[in-house]
C-alpha cells in the first residue's frame, strides 16, 4: 500500500468514526443518561416495591436445614463457636459496627431492606448501617478485570423473566460467611456469589443464593433466605447507625451536647455488680 | 479477666454517674436463657432509645436477689420496636415498672425483655419479633 493510499484509508476511517453518533458501545467509560423508554422500561419489572423483612426463625432453621459445606479445619472453628454460644459465652461477629457484607448481610440480617429500581441498576438499602448497600449494575456490563475488593463486592445483574440474577466478585477476604451472629468465618479470597431473586408469592421473596468460596468451603454451597413484604409505614426503614450504641450521650465543659465513647465487654452491656 | 471487668464496669459507672455502661453493636441473644423467665419490679434508671438495641436499666429486686440492684434489659433496634407499639417515651426514669424478663445465662443481673407494665403511666409494651414473620403487617 502507498502512503497515499494509506492516508486516503486513516482519512477515510477517521470521517467514519466522526460520523458515528456517541453511544454505550463506543465509548464504555461514560453512564449515559437514561432515555424516556429507559424510565418507561421499569414499569415492565416485577414490583419489589415496599420494605422487606427478612423470615428470621427460617434463617435459623436452615443452620440444620441447608447445613454448610464447610471444609474439616473450618468446621472445628465452628463448632468452637457453636460451643461458646451454648455456654452462653457468644463470639460476636458483628460487634464492631462494620458492615456485614456479601454474603453475611443477606444471609443473617435481622434488618429490613427495600430496593431500588433505577435504569441499568438495582440498588439494596438495609435498614441498620451494619447492611449498608449493595449497587446491581443491570446495563449490560461486565465486571472489571481487577476490582479494588470491597464489602459488597462488585455486583452485575440480568432479568430472566421476572428472577434477578446477580453475580457478584471482588469481595473483601476479611468479609464474613455467617450463619449467625455468632458462628462464621472469613470468606478468605475468591468469593464468588450467585443470585436468583425473585417472589414467591405476592408478598413474599426469595434470594437463591449460590456461594462459592474455596478456601473456607468444600463445595458451593445452596441456600435461600426469605423476606415478606410490608406496606404499612410503620415500617418505613428508618436510620440505624450502629456504633451510637457505643455512646452516651453527654454535655462538655461548654454545654454542648456530645457524644463520648464507653468503655464495653465484648459489645455486651456490663451491668454493675 | 473478671477483677479487670469488674474494674472497669465500676471505674465506668463512677465516670458517667447515674447513666451505665451501654450496650452496642451486635452480638448473640444466645447469653440469655430462653427456658427461664424472671419478674423484676422496681424504677427506671434509665431508657437507652439507641442502635442497635434499645437497653432499659432498672433499680428492682429480684426474689433472692440484692435488694435495689441495676438490671440490664435488652431489646432490639428503635426501628423494630416503634413497630411494636413503642417510642423512645414509653419508659422514662422514674417510672414504676414490672419487668418479664430472660435472664443472662451468667447469673448477672440482666436479660432479654420479653414485656414491661409502666405502672406510672398504666402502659403496657412488649417485643417479640418472632410475631411478625408475616407479609402485608398493619
Amino acid at each position: 500500500m502507498t502512503v497515499r493510499h494509506a492516508t486516503a484509508w486513516v482519512g477515510l476511517l477517521l470521517a467514519a468514526l466522526g460520523a458515528l453518533p456517541a453511544s454505550a458501545e463506543n465509548d464504555p467509560q461514560l453512564n449515559l443518561p437514561p432515555t424516556p423508554k429507559d424510565w418507561a422500561a421499569l414499569a415492565s419489572l416485577p414490583d419489589w416495591s415496599g420494605v422487606w423483612t427478612p423470615y428470621i426463625s427460617d434463617q435459623n432453621a436452615r443452620i440444620k436445614s441447608d447445613p454448610t459445606p464447610w471444609l474439616p479445619a473450618v468446621a472445628k472453628q465452628i463448632q468452637a463457636m457453636d460451643d461458646a454460644e451454648a455456654a452462653g459465652h457468644p463470639r460476636g461477629l458483628f460487634i464492631d459496627c462494620l458492615p456485614e457484607g456479601m454474603p453475611s448481610w443477606m444471609l443473617i440480617s435481622h434488618n429490613a431492606l427495600e430496593f431500588l429500581f433505577t435504569p441499568g441498576r438495582v440498588t439494596l438499602l438495609g435498614e441498620m448501617d451494619g447492611n449498608r448497600l449493595r449497587r446491581i449494575y443491570t446495563d449490560g456490563r461486565g465486571h472489571p478485570p481487577d476490582p479494588d475488593p470491597t464489602f459488597h463486592g462488585h455486583s452485575i445483574g440480568h432479568w430472566e423473566g421476572a428472577t434477578l440474577v446477580v453475580d457478584t466478585i471482588g469481595v473483601l477476604p476479611e468479609s464474613l460467611i455467617a450463619i449467625s451472629e455468632a458462628a462464621g468465618v472469613p470468606n478468605n479470597g475468591d468469593l464468588h456469589v450467585i443470585e436468583h431473586i425473585h417472589l414467591q408469592g405476592a408478598d413474599l421473596l426469595h434470594d437463591d443464593l449460590e456461594i462459592i468460596a474455596p478456601h473456607v468451603l468444600a463445595r458451593p454451597w445452596k441456600t435461600t433466605r426469605i423476606y415478606f413484604r410490608q406496606r404499612a409505614r410503620k415500617y418505613d426503614i428508618v436510620e440505624g447507625v450502629c456504633l451510637q450504641g457505643s455512646m452516651s450521650e453527654r454535655k462538655d465543659e461548654f454545654g454542648n451536647a456530645v457524644f463520648v465513647p464507653v468503655p464495653q465487654e465484648d459489645g455486651n452491656p456490663v451491668p454493675p455488680k | 479477666m473478671k477483677t479487670l471487668t469488674k474494674t472497669a464496669t465500676l471505674a465506668a459507672a463512677l465516670w458517667f454517674g447515674s447513666a451505665l455502661v451501654p450496650a452496642s453493636a451486635h452480638h448473640s441473644f444466645a447469653m440469655f436463657d430462653f427456658g427461664k423467665v424472671v419478674t423484676i419490679s422496681g424504677s427506671v434508671k434509665e431508657f437507652q432509645w439507641t442502635n442497635p438495641h434499645v437497653i432499659l436499666w432498672v433499680d428492682a429486686a429480684a426474689a433472692g436477689a440484692d435488694p435495689a440492684a441495676a438490671w440490664s434489659l435488652e431489646m432490639t433496634s428503635p426501628g423494630n420496636l416503634t413497630r411494636g407499639g413503642w417510642d423512645r417515651h414509653a419508659l422514662n426514669a422514674g417510672d414504676k415498672v414490672s419487668v418479664d424478663l430472660n435472664p443472662l445465662r451468667n447469673g448477672s443481673h440482666g436479660g432479654a425483655l420479653i414485656n414491661v407494665r409502666n405502672l406510672t403511666t398504666g402502659k403496657s409494651f412488649t417485643t417479640n419479633l418472632r410475631d411478625v414473620e408475616k407479609p402485608g403487617l398493619k
